[in-house]
């Protein structure tokens, strides 16, 4: 197990938050955190968005869900998941103790769903944030309508702002003409600050069988093959917004992650880099005290932006 | 850690990240490798049936996930099909080389439950799978006899590791070029012999056929199945299996919302598999 490092300081604050290293794990790709406890000391993450909780229970999709593809994986989970009842019964129940950071995720069909989710979600204590999954792309057009269309954004997002005072992170997709557009109308709607990006749609055809390799045809495409496209996401929202940004797409080490903060983003996510190795969040933090520690540079906070001209930075 | 949804599996006490060191490899066929580790830790713990993800040094983005081939004293071994890029990379480790094993992961076979007499079958590098199943029913007096098929002769690996612990060992190559020329399941079929159990590892079609096989003579079959793992751990659920609304462990899950007509559930192969009796499966 690699273990902390010395160093100069990572820690951020982010949307109320207080982060001792600038990794969250992404939702959907660490479970609950339970799943990933015997093989990293959680203590050494920032954080971790739980698994995107829907009001009613959801078997997901059929499989195969998963493709490895070139730099990438395509998947289509379908948003599985017990419901917020049985969630909140016996999934929120064992972060009590919680080691690092712990947010939890609210994905919906209407605004009604974001809102009561959220407000059933937030009222416990065991969760610090409330993330909005606006941006799933797998559970046909209906789950990421509302990343897509800047009124339907704005509505969940208000309804979510309206029902707690806890930090507000709203996911956003990359899945539109103009990302800097739905982030602006997403930050006036009262969001804390934005989860850029969520997958890729995407494709992959088995060509011997004329059929699309996944149960639900399309999938989100992440891992390293969208980090150019995550990058410049991050690059335009921090150009339209004074909120924090958590930088996510294909992020698997430090120099990664720096793309993402030079870029504008005060902390980033990993996903699918937990897949690759389970270590992935501890090399990153270390890389990143090693990065800052070489050229002198006594916070992560100095740097954020800094390759981005038209960076506005947080209030 | 608090503890999981209730009735779901926790996570092997033993599982970590092992960083271990190549110590051995052959290759039984040019298509086939089988790589010792120096994985003390691993050796000890590792149950017949689970599994390892293997980390490559090149970082490829998924890790492999690897069936735990042999386990003795302080060496275990993974046998893999070299079919692309991360096989060829793990299959060509020099000894002395480093990587990182997660694991071991998964439930394994429950001996206990395959009894006395029990027919392991399997195809290709499901073989894997296999052995040490085969080992510890041994120790325990059990009879064992394997149906082992493949395409072609040359694909058959090892077969002598099972006689020299005493199983049994019948073949089937699509070819015909060594024993029943078909498939396993055709020979299963003709060489049955009142076995207690099945505990099978392969292709999918292979141990559908075996589920149908084990339901027609009223016995219970242990499937090991293979699908793509991202995590490998159970965070991700991106390889699930339907299982019978049914069965013992289906409570554990996420249920059809109301007026969702689906009689399954969708478990996790990489965490409460990947062992599954085929009569608890919807596939």
């Amino acid at each position: 197990m690699v273990t902390r490092a010395a160093g100069p300081d990572i820690s951020v604050r982010i949307a109320g938050l207080t982060l001792s290293v600038p990794t969250l794990m992404g939702s959907g790709c660490y479970g609950s955190g339970e799943e990933y406890a015997p093989l990293v000391d959680l203590a050494l993450l920032g954080g971790i968005v739980l698994k995107s909780v829907t009001r009613l229970p959801r078997l997901g999709n059929d499989a195969p869900r998963l493709v490895p593809v070139p730099s990438g994986l395509l998947n289509a989970i379908g948003l599985q998941n017990p419901g917020i009842d049985a969630y909140l019964a016996t999934d929120v129940a064992k972060f009590a103790d919680r080691p690092c950071a712990v947010i939890g995720s609210v994905a919906g069909f209407s605004v009604e769903d974001y809102a009561d989710v959220s407000a059933r979600l937030a009222a416990r204590d065991e969760i610090d944030a409330i993330e909005l999954n606006i941006s799933c792309p797998n559970v046909g057009t209906e789950g990421e309508t509302f990343a897509c269309d800047p009124a339907l954004a704005e509505r969940a997002t208000a309804a979510a702002r309206a029902v707690t005072r806890k930090p507000l992170i709203v996911k956003l997709s990359p899945n539109v003409t103009d990302i800097a557009l739905i982030a602006r109308v997403v930050e006036a709607a009262g969001a804390d600050a934005l989860a850029v990006i969520n997958t890729v749609r995407g494709m992959s055809i088995d060509v011997d069988r004329a059929v699309p390799r996944l149960g639900n045809g399309s999938g989100g495409l992440s891992g390293a093959a969208i980090r150019p496209i995550a990058v410049l996401a991050v690059w335009e929202v921090a150009r339209a917004v004074r909120i924090p940004i958590v930088g996510q797409g294909g992020i698997e080490t430090a120099r990664d992650a720096l793309e993402f903060i030079l870029a504008g983003a005060s902390a980033v996510s990993i996903g699918t880099g937990n897949f690759t190795d389970p270590r992935a969040p501890l090399v990153v933090a270390d890389g990143l005290r090693a990065y800052l520690s070489e050229r002198g540079i006594a916070s992560l906070a100095e740097i954020v932006g800094r390759a981005n001209p038209g960076y506005l930075g947080p209030r | 850690m608090p503890g999981n949804r209730a009735g779901m599996p926790a996570l092997g006490a033993h599982a970590a990240v092992h960083e271990v060191v190549a110590c051995d490899r052959r290759a039984p066929n040019p298509g086939i490798a089988v790589v010792g580790f120096y994985a003390p830790a691993l050796a000890h713990s590792a149950l017949p049936g689970q599994f390892v993800m293997a980390v490559t040094p090149s970082g490829e983005r998924v890790a492999t996930a690897l069936g735990i081939y042999e386990a003795q004293d302080e060496r275990i071994s993974l046998m893999l099909a070299v079919v692309g890029a991360r096989t060829q990379e793990l299959a060509m480790l020099e000894p002395g080389a480093r990587v990182a094993l997660v694991g071991p992961l998964g439930n394994g076979f429950d001996l206990d439950a395959l009894g006395d007499d029990v027919a392991l079958v399997a195809g290709g590098v499901g073989i894997a799978s296999l052995l040490l199943p085969a080992i510890r029913l041994r120790e325990r007096g059990a009879r064992v006899q394997l149906y082992y098929g493949a395409r072609t002769a040359g694909a058959l690996v090892d077969a002598e590791r099972f006689t020299s612990i005493g199983a049994s060992v019948s073949v089937a190559t699509d070819d015909g070029s060594r024993g029943h020329h078909g498939y396993v399941t055709d020979l299963l079929a003709r060489e049955w012999r009142a076995h207690e159990s099945i505990a099978a590892c392969g292709p999918s079609p292979m141990l559908r056929a075996i589920g149908r096989f084990a339901a027609a003579r009223g016995v219970r079959a242990a499937l090991s199945l293979e699908e793509t793992f991202a995590c490998g751990v159970g965070a991700c659920w991106g390889c699930v299996v339907p299982l019978d609304r049914a069965s013992a462990q289906a409570p554990a899950f996420p249920q059809p919302a109301p007026g969702e007509r689906r009689e399954y559930v969708h478990a996790r192969i990489c965490r409460e598999g990947p062992v599954f009796w085929s009569d608890e499966l919807r596939w």
